[in-house]
């Protein structure tokens, strides 16, 4: 379990890097049922819509980031808030790199730490897409933050802007 | 609260009306289920045991949860499926309907905000409500096509009426010359 007594503002989370592949695009367009053509029709993407390729939905690109926060954090982390701004299409061929770092942490009381990350998608070299996420950590016990029910489940927003 | 772009005159009528409102409404698109979320998980090879071990879920959520990255996809619909079960609404519906009103065929998502309330479980039925938080005015894009932004807010909830989520998207539409 992540020790957030030794947490600190500007920890770096493991990098997470993915050979993104139009199975990659497609098996994330299928499992979140989005059949618009720009995320499984090459010609259509293309000659259409003027894009260099089938892209990623934000769906999947949700997914990843989701996956690379609870990597680090565990199954006791929650994630409160995530929210990204795509900036450049991410496309079959490229090398997925997402990078991020703790930005904030916000005690909530003795049970439950609110931590604020700022997180960046390249795809190759290229910046595609910017996020910022709250995640809500226990301090001692594992469960506390999933206990949290409805009435005092309140996400903080450690991170206003992607 | 809905914003309205500064040059109203620009905006169809129809368009105006649904300022303020909740235009679209999705309720029983599907049934969660662990099979569907699995496949979620296996896209983005996400093997956190909350999505798929019971016996580490029971310790820390009760049962297993869906990954709530996938919230919204609980009221995308099959893209087949017989057709007295059909609502026969596209991927964000209103969206499209604000695309095919103000001429604008082409549209991808530039921004998206998840507040994650509730976790989705296995049985659970997602409904949700897609109203216009702004629409931008119109401007001319740098190849002579014309391009407007908007946003869109979607509160999900169960078939409790509990908050599960709050979605909010933000577009960049184009028309080419």
């Amino acid at each position: 379990m992540l020790n957030v007594n030794e947490l600190q503002v500007g920890e770096r989370i493991p990098e997470l890097i993915v050979d993104v592949s139009t199975k990659t695009i497609v098996m994330g367009a299928a499992a979140s049922r989005d059949w618009q053509p720009l995320h499984h029709d090459p010609g259509w993407a293309i000659s259409e819509a003027g894009l260099p390729g089938i892209i990623m939905n934000n769906y999947t690109q949700a997914g990843w980031i989701s996956r690379f926060i609870t990597d680090w954090c565990g199954p006791n982390g929650r994630i409160g808030r995530l929210r990204f701004k795509m900036q450049k299409p991410i496309c079959p061929g490229r090398q997925m790199r997402v990078e991020g770092h703790v930005a904030a942490i916000d005690r909530d009381d003795d049970a439950l730490c609110w931590v604020g990350l700022e997180l960046t998608v390249h795809a190759d070299d290229v910046l595609a897409t910017t996020a910022t996420a709250t995640v809500a950590l226990p301090v001692s016990e594992p469960g506390a933050a999933w206990r949290r029910g409805d009435g005092h489940w309140q996400p903080r927003d450690l991170c206003p802007r992607a | 609260m809905s914003t309205l772009p500064e040059n109203m005159s620009t905006l169809p009528e129809k368009v105006k009306s649904w300022m303020g409102e909740a235009v679209v409404r999705v309720d029983g698109v599907l049934v969660a289920e662990q099979g569907l979320w699995q496949n979620f998980c296996a896209a983005v090879q996400d093997g956190n045991p909350l999505y798929w071990d019971a016996r580490v879920a029971a310790c820390l959520t009760d049962t297993v949860i869906a990954p709530p990255a996938m919230l919204p996809s609980w009221c995308i619909e099959h893209d087949w499926c017989p057709e007295d079960q059909r609502l026969g609404l596209r991927t964000l519906e209103l969206h499209f309907m604000l695309k095919d009103a103000l001429g604008l065929p082409f549209g991808v998502v530039s921004e998206v905000e998840l507040e994650f309330h509730r976790p989705v479980r296995s049985g659970d039925v997602i409904a949700a409500e897609q109203s216009i938080r702004y629409i931008q005015d119109e401007k001319k894009g740098r190849n002579g096509g014309v391009n407007r932004r908007w946003g869109i807010d979607v509160p999900y909830k169960n078939q409790d009426g509990a908050l599960v989520g709050v979605q909010t998207l933000h577009f960049f539409s184009y028309r080419k010359a």
